[in-house]
């Protein structure tokens, strides 16, 4: 089965995009990804759709995307698992060309989540959860990971401090990404100030709302490489499912399926957690950054906390983690964060990443998670 | 039919005589315990009780006006307290002071609806907080025909009858989510003692009236009163039961 | 008519509607597949283990301890009325997990992760349609203050 290397990336701004439709913003970030695999329209023989529809006016999008794309007639179609719908339209493109279907394919994570009033949206929000068991109780998204939260506190001591340290962070990242939508630095004091969400998670540990698209440009073996920039091979591609309901879930304080998806990913790859130059973690919550780090290895259970305490997770540290911003200072358009993340990895290993660039990052690593962690892809990157 | 009654307990306001008294007779008689409430006629209550005692059940018998509030919250407190339960609520005193609407007082209007409206809203709603942390319980509230149509010289009277039927439809929705049966019984004339003291013109009016050729007994009202605050009747709710003979078609 | 469960229901449908009807009489239940007894809180009709379609509900005593808890600031449609409102998530004493609100009987302060708690069926009294849920309270709270059989 053949190796695939990500031979092109394009990223566009993420934010309030009222400037444009969902199909424009995937354009933006497709055009970039062209031009950076220096590739003609034409070598594209498909491609894959990351994206959540409920929040889109617009029914079945990969159809208009394609179009707008000037695609047609090649072969198209959507994943969808939540905020993990760019990284599992990454890993369908990756069967895709590892099978020999396709040679080339064009990966477009694009969102919008403004489009949708705040009644609809506040209708939505009470709806992530298993809707038959939880939902009549009001659940929330930032509900479920205060749960994690109070959990692991309880029982590794984690602090609320520790949790906002994680955004801080991110924010001290994110002001130096022009493609985030937060470009400000946070003190620990702003966020300690801000309201509550869900006991203990206060405004500045949730992530925001963002429309935005990212893309990526998968290749063969055989056909990567024609260009003037290194390619960066998908080599560790694991993912793993979880049961939705909190109520089936062994314990509150980790995410099965991210420490079984980067499992498969690190055994693929043939490398372990201490390889890992640098990685994008899915912050949805700061908690949930916590979380990650113990569950793909980089700290043992319990020490996530202290991880982000002694930061190790800055560039500089053990292993940096998400210094394009996360989430948290990227903002979430649910459907392109996987594909987002992706493109900073490859950034990085290629050593374009100016100001946040990791010295000497060959190995990095993505981790996205959908909902609350019923979804987990996690893939390994490495540019020889 | 075994109305499965025993044991249960019962309020009767208005139980001293008449047809309250028939009532708290036959609840005894069917196994309850049976509390009742009078105004001066403390002879005839203790008589009363003294006969539900004999028949191997607890009684007993407090005075006061139906139409206080804070009171009725009280007699349920005691009879919770005395026999550790309460399943049964019939509400049954009630007065008349006839007279044509422009020469009726306000003081007579005041008085009976005080007494029969008010007064059932007082007792309903005591025994309710009751019934609705139970999940069960049985009300039933002796209206009249005279509540489902007009008579002449009783707009105080029929305002307060039809009232009662209002309060115990509306009552029956509240209740039912809790297991509780909420229905009306209206008799048309019964055979009581202040019956019997009425001029033989009203009475025999009264018999022309009915199909069946006679007024009821006040025993008759009791069986239907009895059935209702059985389980027998358990899916009867909301109801208006007609007892009259045919009087009023 | 499982659409009486919860102050908002987005799930009419389902096998285990019986579920409601239990507990509107005051019976929390599970299941328990009859071909390989695989029981499950919430309550399945189906079994992941021997997939046997074959069960029937076991009743919960209710007995539950806590294992995380929030509080809910901001609330979705529904539930702007309600917040800021406290669910947590309980093991069953029998098998299995559920999540509620925190009931009258329980002080915010008092609550903290590992304590007993009583699983108690409730009914939304002020509302005229029948809807039902239940709630977390002391333990030795019962659904009816009296212990009749009626």
């Amino acid at each position: 089965m053949t190796r695939v290397g990500i031979i092109g990336i394009g990223h566009g701004k993420f934010g309030r995009r009222s400037d444009a439709n969902v199909q424009e913003l995937a354009f933006e970030a497709f055009r970039e990804a062209v031009a950076d695999a220096q590739i003609e329209l034409n070598d594209i023989d498909g491609s894959v759709i990351g994206s959540v529809p409920e929040y889109h006016k617009q029914r079945s999008l990969a159809g208009v995307v394609q179009e707008y794309l000037g695609l047609n007639p090649k072969p198209t179609w959507l994943t969808e698992v939540a905020c993990a719908s760019g990284s599992a339209a990454i890993r369908t493109a990756w069967m895709g060309i590892r099978s020999g279907a396709h040679s080339i394919m064009a990966v477009i994570g694009c969102q919008k989540m403004t489009e949708l009033s705040t009644a609809e949206i506040l209708a939505l929000m009470g709806r992530v959860g298993d809707v038959q068991w939880e939902s009549g109780f009001g659940t929330t998204f930032p509900a479920y990971y205060a749960l994690f939260a109070q959990s692991h506190m309880h029982q590794y001591g984690t602090t609320r401090k520790q949790l906002l340290e994680v955004a801080v962070k991110n924010h001290f990242y994110g002001a130096r990404n022009p493609k985030a939508l937060f470009r400000k630095e946070i003190t620990l004091e702003d966020a300690l100030g801000s309201d509550m969400v869900a006991d203990p998670l206060q405004v500045y540990d949730c992530c925001a709302n963002a429309d935005g698209a990212a893309c990526v440009i998968l290749a063969a073996e055989e056909v990567a490489g024609k260009n003037s920039k290194p390619v960066v091979w998908l080599d560790g591609v694991g993912c793993a499912s979880a049961s939705v309901s909190v109520l089936r879930r062994p314990n509150l304080v980790e995410l099965p399926s991210a420490q079984e998806a980067s499992r498969i990913a690190y055994e693929m790859a043939g490398i372990g957690p201490k390889d890992i130059k640098v990685a994008e973690v899915h912050d949805c919550f700061t908690i949930a950054e916590i979380m990650a780090y113990e569950d793909l290895g980089f700290c043992k259970k319990g020490e996530g906390g202290r991880f982000i305490s002694e930061r190790q997770s800055y560039i500089g540290g053990q292993t940096p983690v998400n210094v394009d911003g996360g989430l948290k200072a990227k903002g979430h358009p649910i459907g392109a964060t996987g594909v987002s993340m992706t493109v900073e990895i490859v950034k990085q290993l290629r050593g374009e990443a100016e100001e946040r660039q990791v010295p000497g990052a060959d190995v990095g690593l993505t981790h996205n998670v959908g909902g609350i962690g019923q979804y987990c892809f996690v893939h390994v990157l490495r540019r020889e | 039919m075994e109305l499965g009654l025993e044991g249960k307990s019962a309020i009767v306001t208005g139980g001293s005589s008449g047809i309250g008294a028939a009532i708290a007779r036959e609840l005894a008689r069917e196994g309850c315990n049976v509390a009742i409430n009078h105004i001066h006629q403390d002879a005839q209550a203790r008589k009363i009780i003294d006969e539900i005692v004999a028949m191997g059940r607890n009684g007993f018998a407090v005075e006061t006006d139906v139409s206080d509030f804070g009171a009725a919250e009280e007699m349920v407190a005691a009879v919770v307290s005395k026999f550790g339960r309460l399943d049964i609520m019939v509400c049954n005193a009630g007065i008349n002071w006839d007279g044509v609407i422009w020469k009726m007082t306000e003081e007579q209007w005041d008085k009976v609806i005080a007494v029969n409206l008010k007064g059932y809203f007082n007792y309903n709603r005591a025994a309710a907080l009751v019934f609705k942390d139970q999940k069960s319980g049985k009300i039933v509230n002796i209206s009249s025909i005279n509540g489902m149509r007009g008579k002449h010289s009783q707009t105080n009277y029929s305002a307060s009858k039809g009232g009662e039927i209002g309060l115990s439809k509306a009552l029956a929705k509240e209740l039912g989510k809790f297991n509780v049966n909420v229905n009306v019984v209206a008799p048309g004339m019964v055979m009581t003692d202040m019956a019997k003291s009425l001029p033989a013109e009203f009475l025999n009016a009264a018999i022309d009236e009915t199909v069946l050729g006679r007024i009821a007994t006040a025993d008759d009202i009791a069986h239907l009163v009895a059935f209702l605050s059985s389980d027998k009747a358990r899916h009867i709710t909301g109801e208006v039961f007609k007892i009259d003979g045919g009087q009023y078609i | 008519m499982f659409k009486w469960f919860g102050k908002v229901n987005f799930s009419p449908c389902t096998k285990v509607s019986e579920f409601a009807q239990h507990l509107k009489d005051g019976r929390l239940m599970g299941s328990r597949c009859k071909k390989c007894g695989l029981e499950s809180f919430p309550p399945r009709a189906d079994c992941n283990r021997c997939l046997s379609s074959d069960f029937k509900f076991k009743e919960m005593s209710g007995r539950a301890t806590l294992v995380s808890y929030t509080k809910i600031v901001a609330a979705p449609s529904g539930f702007e009325n309600d917040a800021p409102y406290v669910v947590g998530v309980v093991d069953l004493k029998e098998f299995g997990r559920l999540l509620a609100w925190f009931g009258d009987t329980i002080q915010e302060k008092e609550i903290k992760i590992g304590m007993n708690l009583q699983v108690v069926p409730r009914i939304f009294e002020e509302i005229e349609d029948i809807k039902v849920y239940y709630s977390l309270e002391m333990p030795g709270t019962s659904w009816s203050s009296t212990n009749s059989a009626t």
